[in-house]
């Protein structure tokens, strides 16, 4: 009975979460200013090494870039501005 | 764009050569020179073989390879017994997986990748996505489900900082049949990532574990997934996330039809430079509840047992590596982890498990690694000792060399 009780206490929460995350993207889904103008290169270096280090440019082509950029979106869910901005990033300084 | 607007002044800059090129000769010779123009037309050709196509094809991968050389003692009313191991490679932590990436154009990626372990031939996944909007991509094929962030964006070994998996975590993301729905949404300072699919689900097993992976559906009914992931600081250095996981697991016609399957997880990733080293640290914690039910009890068929199916998972990691040295200290990561791992408590394999895994890595480029890692495991059997299945305490000692590489 007590797991069952907990298991709604956390439903309850992960609904408001939910609601809360849902309210906050209606009311403002843009970047500030100083966000939108960070560089890819800014960009590279904040967001690879969340998962693993951040990659040489050398490492791929320009086209394999566009293809990886794409990959690397589905798996750490960047925005599409960043994963313009970092693949022409990586694909100018190879 | 910026490559086709390169392009047009290429063939304006080879224009103007043959229109300067032309003027020139007929001041002297009054004709064009032949060679110029068969340099021309091969420059020209080469142009058109550099300009890029809608569709674009590349294989990249991983692999891993190792040595694990162990020591095991397990104790049962009292009798101890110890055993030696080592394996080259050791056979939980060799892979190689090419993986296929399709693209088409700028809206259509597809992705596979089979997987040569320990299981034999196996696929991690494979599956199609179309970026369908600015922050929205649809999905379906085969999926990692969305449950915490290890399976998805942590597992691989040149990802990964120590030789080992924690116990539990990925064992508990599902790879399942469905579709999905992710994306990443600025908000202020602030980002939001949100991901949720819909699969076929887990299937409940006659001893109240669960598998997955099933291409048709046990049951009619769907499981949802869903993670939300929220990065507070505009420097993206910390992402804090959580997930839940809800279906039914039980076979459609069987005693168990009404059986549900409830799962929640909460992940933490937080990486930041405090000068002079890089700090990383991760963590992940799963709760799985699975109502209750009779099982049959494998000594006797004509008795049923139950127990409180309810698991957990956890790890939480640290890893330092430093940002001011020479070239080679800069190449060297430590590590360290514990990881808990419970599983139920009078079941067949109920066992409350703990490791502590400390490793020190030596990166030879951005994606190349040597591990060494040193494991201690220490496993408490909390199986039914009714249906003969308590293990007794088990410690083991494992040491890791490793080499992973992603190409």
């Amino acid at each position: 009975m007590k797991q069952f009780l907990s298991i709604k206490k956390i439903t309850i929460v992960l609904v408001a979460v939910f609601s809360m995350v849902a309210v906050l993207s209606i009311n403002g889904c843009a970047p500030t200013k100083a966000v939108a103008a960070k560089s890819g290169a800014q960009l590279w270096a904040e967001n690879c090494q969340r998962c693993h280090n951040t990659p040489s440019p050398a490492s791929y082509s320009a086209e394999q870039w566009e293809t990886i950029g794409m990959h690397m979106q589905t798996r750490a869910l960047i925005t599409d501005a960043e994963r313009k901005k970092i693949v022409d990033f990586l694909k100018s300084g190879r | 764009m910026k490559q086709h607007i390169a392009l047009k002044q290429l063939r304006w800059l080879l224009a103007l050569v043959v229109l300067t090129t032309s003027q020139l000769y007929s001041q002297t010779s009054g004709s064009l020179d032949s060679s110029i123009l068969d340099r021309l037309n091969t420059l020209e050709q080469q142009v058109n073989y550099k300009k890029p196509g809608n569709d674009h094809f590349m294989m990249v991968g991983l692999t891993t390879f190792g040595f694990a050389a162990s020591k095991n003692t397990n104790t049962l009313n009292g009798v101890g017994s110890t055993s030696k191991n080592n394996s080259f490679p050791d056979a939980d932590n060799f892979e190689f997986s090419p993986m296929f990436l399709w693209r088409h154009g700028t809206k259509f990626l597809m992705e596979f990748e089979p997987s040569f372990n320990n299981n034999g031939l196996s696929v991690n996944w494979a599956d199609i996505s179309y970026f369908a909007a600015p922050n929205l991509i649809i999905r379906a094929g085969y999926l990692v489900l969305p449950f915490g962030t290890y399976a998805k964006r942590e597992a691989a070994g040149w990802i990964d900082k120590l030789a080992t998996d924690p116990m539990g975590i990925a064992d508990m993301t599902p790879t399942d049949y469905g579709v999905e729905v992710e994306g990443g949404l600025p908000l202020g300072s602030m980002k939001l990532n949100y991901d949720v699919a819909l699969s076929n689900g887990s299937q409940l097993l006659s001893d109240g574990t669960l598998t997955s992976g099933n291409v048709v559906d046990n049951n009619n009914n769907k499981t949802v997934t869903a993670r939300i992931g929220w990065l507070p600081f505009s420097n993206s250095s910390l992402e804090l996330g959580v997930s839940g996981m809800f279906g039914k697991v039980g076979d459609m016609g069987s005693p168990y039809a009404n059986a549900v399957g409830n799962m929640y997880a909460f992940d933490l990733n937080y990486v930041k430079t405090f000068s002079p080293v890089l700090l990383n640290i991760k963590a992940q914690y799963n709760i799985q509840n699975i109502t209750n039910e009779n099982f049959i009890n494998p000594n006797d068929t004509t008795q049923s047992y139950t127990f409180n199916n309810h698991t957990t998972a956890g790890f939480v990691q640290c890893s330092v590596r430093p940002t001011e040295a020479n070239n080679f200290l800069k190449n060297f990561e430590l590590a360290g982890r514990y990881t808990s791992y419970n599983l139920p408590g009078n079941s067949t394999f109920g066992t409350n498990q703990h490791t502590v895994t400390v490793g020190l890595d030596y990166w030879l480029s951005w994606r190349t690694v040597l591990k060494a890692t040193y494991e201690t495991y220490t496993g408490n059997s909390t199986a039914s000792k009714v249906l003969g299945s308590y293990n007794g305490l088990t410690n083991t000692n494992t040491f890791y060399l490793q080499f992973s590489i992603q190409l």
